[in-house]
């Protein structure tokens, strides 16, 4: 593959993933925000592959292949699981409404490319629009995050936000470390499971949903 | 000798996490627990002496330099001293509930790895491993938080581990972004691309545009860690809510690893675009930390509450340190670490021991404790002098000097705004030590004799705590100096 095209198809599956975050950003249900995050690892995995292809990097395809395994297909199947056995009553419930948080999604996604356009050097170290994507997909996942009240969506929020760190990272071109990469993947299995465990927890012990945890304050 | 160290110690804490698995008696969960925490001392130590004579020592991803020898020093002597203090404070905590039997042995295990990924926080030289290492602090630390298991503390593990997380992922897209640079500039070998002391080896060529962004994400990254305002939000709650025992780690040692991470990066943005741009960054949040903390201080009833915002403005003052620079500035910055550490840590056994005697962490209700606990209100009213910085106590040293290094560099609003703030935070610390350790003890308050185990563990921190307050011993300072020789380059 020449690098223009490796390029095209970064920047493709780059529009992708943005449009799969605008679709757990205007998810008013939690199975939806689940299968758009599944689709967006997805593509993530699809960029390692290419990118594999391209540069001749054999951990790419490793990485790839963790990403498909565990975050496309393990992670959302656990949080269909949790959905399923916990018989949610509420769905996303957002603090502030979802149009006003599509609005800010909009502002971040030019923000960030405005941001990158102002970076001359970056252009050779990291693959086509990858940077701008990333932080991008980073951003919204955080502002998912802050502005949901269930502890489910919270933790969509927390995938879509590494999705987009991997793909940055992905894009780097030497990539990134395998053993830091697998490090890395392994915390986030971690944190999702604590965070499984909590939800469950916070159900069984003080019969509460996480959104209704908000006695600390001051 | 100094490199078979360097992965034997992550991995003391975590055989004694391993080998706590294996019972269910009090007695022996107590004893591996303070043992452990013995040997990583002594072998800490030993690597301390390694280091001061043969300089800093490499063994894979893992490295040890003088600056992360500070670090390790408090994380080892707040271990020990942790674990002295538990003894009894367990024994008090099942007696009235607070702990279950049968989930003790899952408590110590946790408190372990937490201490085995602080280790790793501190040796790791990849910048990739640091992150790691971090992000499972988060995880250790969080089921620790929420161990109660009642309404407030799943509140407060929860909260935590979101918002650390979402903190984190800033620092991990930092790293990349700083990765990026170095990859960039020709820095070749896959994860030596990420090796701090290789980056600082070629820091001067990376791309300044890169490396601010970076840099800026990695600020926000760990200084959530850190509990830098405004991203503090999980820290008050997550202090008041962990037991005793985790709390003192959390504050003492655990905010001070993010620190660290900071560190590392500021050296590297230093290099790379001029000392400036980090300093005035960390001076933004570091008197953003201040000003935050003050009247939540002033206001508050909870007395583990107070000490967890308290920690944000001693965060903030670090931050400071750091932002005015120069080598006073970072010396204090370093100094002002090891201090409130200590004292922190003291603090909050003290409180611990405060609110198990008057079943309520109320500063409104725990009142006369002189006359109940004489040993433990004077402990109590030590800390709390020197929290509010009273000399000759061992933060006065340091706020001074942070003062002192601000005034040489002229920056005089700065310094305006700490100076009033130290004032308030002062007066407001006063009163409420003085009126939980004078008056009429509340009927509330039970008599029983004072244990010894958490006085001695209390006692230990005291001593350091006076010692450094009326002298730097030379080794110390030495140490100190050669540390801040690495930050300032």
């Amino acid at each position: 593959m020449s690098s223009a095209t490796v390029h095209t198809i970064i920047d493709d599956l780059g529009a992708l993933l943005l449009f799969t975050m605008i679709l757990i950003v205007a998810a008013s249900q939690i199975y939806r925000a689940i299968y758009a995050v599944a689709a967006q690892s997805l593509f993530i995995a699809i960029a390692g592959g290419v990118l594999a292809t391209a540069t001749g990097n054999v951990d790419l395809w490793v990485i790839a292949g963790i990403t498909l395994a565990v975050k496309a297909m393990v992670l959302p199947w656990v949080l269909h699981r949790v959905v399923q056995r916990m018989n949610v009553r509420r769905e996303v419930e957002p603090v502030i409404p979802i149009a006003a948080t599509l609005a800010l999604t909009v502002v971040i996604v030019v923000v960030s490319f405005q941001l990158s356009a102002s970076l001359g050097p970056v252009r050779q170290a990291i693959t086509g629009n990858a940077l701008p994507v990333g932080i991008a997909l980073t951003l919204t996942g955080v502002l998912v995050m802050a502005t949901r009240k269930t502890a489910l969506t919270q933790m969509v929020g927390l995938f879509a936000s590494e999705n987009g760190i991997f793909f940055t990272a992905m894009a780097v071109t030497q990539g990134m470390p395998l053993i830091i990469e697998i490090g890395v993947i392994l915390d986030v299995i971690l944190a999702a499971l604590v965070m499984t465990i909590m939800v469950l927890r916070v159900r069984s012990t003080v019969d509460a949903d996480i959104a209704d945890l908000d006695r600390l304050r001051g | 000798m100094a490199e078979t160290l360097l992965w034997v110690l992550p991995l003391v804490p975590t055989v004694t996490a391993l080998l706590m698995l294996t019972t269910r008696d009090r007695r022996i969960l107590s004893a591996i627990d303070v043992g452990g925490s013995a040997v990583l001392l002594a072998l800490t130590l030993v690597l301390a002496r390694e280091v001061a004579t043969g300089g800093p020592r490499a063994f894979g991803v893992l490295r040890v330099d003088d600056l992360g020898l500070v670090f390790l020093l408090l994380l080892v002597v707040l271990t020990l001293a942790v674990s002295i203090y538990t003894v009894g404070w367990l024994k008090q905590a099942l007696a009235v509930g607070n702990m279950k039997a049968e989930l003790l042995r899952s408590y110590f295990s946790l408190v372990h790895a937490f201490v085995a990924t602080m280790v790793v926080t501190i040796l790791a030289d990849n910048l990739g491993v640091l992150w790691i290492a971090m992000e499972g602090t988060t995880i250790t630390s969080a089921v620790l938080i929420g161990y109660h298991g009642h309404h407030h503390g799943l509140e407060a593990a929860w909260k935590y581990i979101i918002v650390t997380t979402i903190g984190i992922s800033f620092g991990l897209f930092g790293t990349v972004l700083i990765y990026a640079a170095a990859a960039a500039a020709g820095l070749q070998g896959g994860a030596g691309a990420l090796s701090w002391s290789a980056i600082m080896k070629v820091a001067p060529t990376l791309d300044s545009g890169i490396v601010r962004i970076g840099f800026v994400f990695v600020m926000v990254g760990y200084g959530t860690k850190a509990g830098l305002a405004p991203m503090h939000l999980w820290l008050p709650d997550a202090h008041s809510q962990a037991p005793t025992p985790v709390s003192a780690l959390l504050s003492g040692v655990l905010i001070k690893c993010a620190l660290l991470g900071i560190i590392r990066f500021q050296t590297i943005a230093g290099a790379a675009c001029g000392r400036a741009f980090p300093e005035q960054v960390l001076l933004v949040f570091g008197l953003t930390s201040v000003v935050v903390a003050t009247p939540f201080i002033l206001a508050q009833h909870d007395i583990k509450r107070l000490l967890g915002y308290h920690s944000v403005e001693h965060v903030g003052i670090v931050a400071l340190g750091l932002g005015f620079g120069g080598r006073i500035g970072t010396y204090a910055a370093l100094l002002h670490v090891v201090n409130h550490g200590i004292t922190k840590a003291l603090a909050f056994f003290a409180a611990g021991k405060a609110i198990a005697r008057y079943g309520s962490r109320d500063m409104r209700v725990i009142r006369g404790l002189l006359t109940v606990a004489p040993v433990g209100a004077t402990l109590l009213m030590l800390a709390a002098l020197s929290l509010a910085g009273v000399p000759p106590f061992s933060i006065f040293v340091s706020e001074l000097m942070v003062l002192r290094a601000g005034i040489g560099q002229g920056h005089w609003v700065a310094i305006a705004i700490f100076l009033a703030m130290v004032v308030i935070i002062f007066a407001g610390l006063l009163h409420h030590a003085g009126s939980m350790a004078f008056g009429q003890p509340t009927a509330a308050a039970t008599r029983e004799p004072e244990s010894w185990s958490p006085l001695l563990g209390m006692m230990l921190l005291a001593a350091i705590m006076i010692l450094l307050g009326l002298t730097i011993p030379a080794p110390l300072d030495g140490l100190l100096r050669r540390a801040m020789e690495i930050v300032v380059g």
